[in-house]
């Protein structure tokens, strides 16, 4: 019931097309009347699209199913989240004009480091260049020529691969140093917690079986019989916490960011 | 249309693949809802010190004090209950921020996020009396790659020299990273987080460290609004309800072992079906 | 008056922390670069996780979810070269599927490369699906029509046609998942998922310690935690592979680390006894 009939025939496309007309309209319209509203009026539409949506899932969630798995509001599911998808997509939008924007009043301003913006506002320019004509040319739409073969490489294996694994290897320095730092027995539950750290480090490494083969078993012990209880009720908090959270934010009990 | 209470070929995709988990969550929701409406007629609370939230006055004093920016991050949280808990935060640090114009960044890598801070943000401004301090370049989308992020967050760190770092949310491997470049430039840090994993980087780096649902307690402690200080006595109370689930479990799986229905009914897809023997 | 410099204790509690990066950095090379074997206990998560895959029968379809890219390849690389060696001994199919778009290159260059070691031939043996940018939606989307919801695979071929998933119109119709992931998928295919499908993971070390409880509660029948369960896994296979080569740099980094918080309370307890005794 939620997805067009045959959307490949003349019938299906127009309405496919009156939807999507539909939809723009109601947007277009709803964004001059939340900015006209008072903040009163437009807190109240808030609440309402909040309810109803939250309404939505709950219900689908709630509601029996049939032997295909489904209710009558399950179909309705994927395009919802498809919706989500092109909200998401639209706010990245936002999020990258934001960026270049800052970027780009840094370097016409000549504001302090403004050389880094530039870098910035180079690299991104050229990186979304050669990604975009990368994917048209695997598309068939351009031809793969060997600037861009060898360019889209260069960028993308040996550039960003590469940075993004350095970035990644900056974390076992920095828990060297945060190590050296933290680990001081200045208590006796500081001196406790060390021990079992150090026991679980060499326990779970092959060095630890070369010491001792009582090493591994104990280290798992603790793993499994320390570290996981401990987790599972904090994490029966954290879940608890978000469905506390939700139900405020659902029913707008709570003024949060709205 | 026949109607299956249980189908048991998904996992909880439906409140018919356990009805014992959904009439689970239907009762931690009315007794939150109840709890809110007992505090709301009057009652007063008690909430226990969080040094960490006491922390937050003093880390913006010497941030003022210093002239250096405050960072926030809410890192790659994406929009959810927990990136609008984690604005509630920054929102409320905002406002004090903004009697001393104090200079601040909020440096998100989700875009959603991103769209929605700046109103919270603008919104904090203008409810202290203060929108001439509002900077929408101060909120900033950096990049929704998780290493790139790090190093926009840990490059900003490094050349502001920021005098206070609060990192609220979700964090993963790139935790650390802005944890230790905060303390490498000698910032007070302060950070809550639901992820388990990210807390030993935190504590190891970190001034003070909110763990777990002390994250969610985190508005209550600062606004001692009654509709979530009484949220907070019906999540106590829903979590002494999980305690005597996890204890009956035990004791059921001792006596009757891990198959029996009665053990499967407590928490696994299919347990109604198979306490309740296809309960059509 | 002449004040007294810093005493070597003091000197120890605040050294540069550049002189410590310096060290391990030169411990690392050192490591990767000397032969040294030593074995190790095989844990039990990477036990299960190996017999699971054993009980396996030739012909059997597996799903192997790769999320990982560049910057997780030490820890994640050598868990999915094991792992696809292991279901080509055990003659087992699988499809790929990742989150995005770097994790599909990587994981569709990685298979192309092992495969023809076990004579297996794109299409007919194994297949990538490429990359979905929403996994619930796609999770949910394959368990009702695994085709509908792929449409085509990496190579533009539409999945219907691939010799590998005739008759495959679920994800049901899998024997196994196996997620080799960086981030928190692994909740995704334990809600989403069949439940008669098993789930196995293959998670970096530090995303490991939220597994366990999954482990207990057997909604994952095994796990190799990062690039030294990948060495546990390969000792299993009887092969040397990258987690072989890895685990020395790490078990020696983990040494040099609790030797210098050895130092750091010695010379904190040192410091102390110096500070009393001068009064």
């Amino acid at each position: 019931m939620w997805q067009i009939q045959n959307p490949n025939t003349p019938t299906g496309q127009l309405i496919l097309w009156m939807i999507v007309l539909g939809a723009f309209i109601m947007i277009m319209g709803l964004v001059p009347l939340l900015h006209a509203l008072p903040p009163r009026g437009r807190r109240a539409i808030i609440v309402i699209i909040t309810f109803i949506t939250g309404l939505f899932f709950a219900t689908e969630f709630f509601l029996p199913i049939n032997k295909e798995q489904k209710n009558f509001l399950t179909d309705a599911i994927q395009p919802a989240q498809q919706a989500v998808q092109v909200i998401t997509a639209l706010a990245l939008g936002l999020g990258t004009y934001g960026l270049v924007r800052l970027h780009l009043r840094n370097v016409v301003q000549r504001r302090t480091q403004w050389g880094y913006s530039l870098v910035l506002l180079i690299s991104f320019v050229v990186m979304a260049t050669f990604s975009i004509a990368n994917t048209l040319s695997e598309q068939g739409l351009v031809e793969k020529t060997p600037l861009l073969e060898q360019g889209f490489k260069l960028l993308f294996d040996y550039t960003l691969v590469q940075l993004d694994a350095a970035m990644f290897s900056l974390i076992a320095f920095y828990i060297f140093s945060a190590a050296y730092r933290a680990f001081r027995i200045r208590s006796v539950e500081a001196g406790i917690l060390m021990f079992t750290a150090i026991v679980v480090m060499i326990g779970v490494v092959p060095l630890g079986a070369t010491i001792s083969p009582y090493l591994p078993g104990v280290a798992n012990w603790i793993l499994t019989s320390l570290n996981a209880p401990v987790q599972r009720a904090i994490e029966f908090g954290v879940g608890i916490g978000g469905l506390a959270m939700a139900i405020r934010l659902w029913l707008s009990l709570e003024r949060g960011v709205t | 249309m026949e109607t299956l209470w249980l189908s048991g070929l998904a996992q909880y995709q439906h409140a018919a693949d356990n009805w014992f988990a959904a009439i689970l969550i239907a009762v931690i929701a009315t007794t939150v809802l109840v709890s809110i409406a007992i505090t709301r007629s009057g009652a007063s609370l008690y909430i226990r010190r969080i040094p960490g939230l006491d922390a937050i006055d003093e880390a913006i004093g010497r941030s003022t004090e210093m002239g250096r920016p405050v960072t926030m991050i809410p890192g790659m949280t994406a929009f959810g209950v927990v990136a609008v808990q984690a604005l509630t935060i920054f929102k409320y640090i905002t406002k004090q921020i903004a009697r001393f114009a104090t200079p601040m960044r909020l440096l998100t890598g989700d875009a959603t996020v991103y769209a929605v801070a700046q109103e919270a943000i603008q919104d904090a401004y203008n409810e202290a009396g203060r929108p001439d301090l509002y900077d929408p370049d101060a909120i900033r989308f950096l990049s929704d790659r998780q290493f790139a992020f790090a190093s926009g967050v840990a490059g900003l760190i490094q050349r502001e020299r920021v005098a206070a770092n609060f990192m609220f949310g979700e964090f993963f491997a790139e935790s650390l990273i802005f944890a230790e470049t905060g303390n490498i430039v000698g910032a007070i840090q302060v950070a809550g987080t639901i992820s388990f994993t990210q807390v030993p980087f935190f504590v190891a780096a970190c001034d003070y460290t909110i763990i777990g649902d002390e994250f969610y307690a985190t508005s209550a402690y600062l606004s001692r609004e009654p509709v979530l200080l009484g949220s907070l006595v019906g999540q106590d109370i829903a979590k002494l309800l999980f305690v005597l689930i996890a204890i009956t479990g035990a004791v059921l799986t001792s006596i009757f072992g891990a198959d029996a229905p009665v053990v499967k009914l407590l928490g696994q897809p299919g347990g109604w079906d198979a306490f309740f023997g296809g309960g059509q | 008056m002449q004040t007294r410099g810093p005493s070597i204790w003091e000197r120890m509690l605040s050294i540069d922390r550049r002189i410590l990066y310096l060290l391990l950095f030169a411990n690392i090379v050192l490591f990767l670069l000397l032969p040294i074997r030593m074995r190790a206990a095989v844990s039990p998560p990477v036990q299960k996780f190996y017999d699971e895959i054993e009980k396996l029968q030739p012909g059997d379809l597996v799903m192997i979810s790769s999320n990982w890219s560049a910057s997780t390849l030490a820890e994640n690389q050598p868990q999915l070269e094991a792992v696809i060696r292991h279901l080509m001994r055990k003659k087992a199919k699988f499809t790929l599927i990742s989150v995005e778009a770097q994790s599909r290159d990587i994981s569709y260059r990685l298979a192309s490369r092992l495969t023809p070691e076990g004579g297996y031939e794109y299409g007919r043996d194994w297949a990538h699906f490429g990359f979905v940018t929403n996994l619930i939606v796609s999770i949910k989307g394959m368990v009702n029509n695994l085709p509908d919801t792929i449409k085509k695979d990496v190579r533009g071929t539409p999945v219907s046609e691939l010799p590998l998933l005739k008759g495959i119109t679920s994800l049901r119709q899998y024997k196994m998942i196996i997620d080799v992931t960086p981030s928190a998928t692994v909740p995704f295919w334990i809600s989403y998922a069949p439940k008669e499908t098993k789930i196995l993971y293959c998670p970096t070390s530090v995303m490991a310690a939220e597994a366990y409880t999954f482990l207990d509660s057997g909604q994952i029948k095994g796990m190799i935690t990062g690039a030294k369960g990948a060495q546990e896994y390969e000792q299993l296979l009887g092969i040397v592979g990258l987690g072989t080569r890895f685990v020395n740099a790490i078990s020696f980094s983990h040494v040099l680390i609790i030797l210098f918080i050895f130092l750091g309370n010695l010379a904190l307890f040192m410091n102390r006894r110096q500070m009393r005794q001068e009064g």
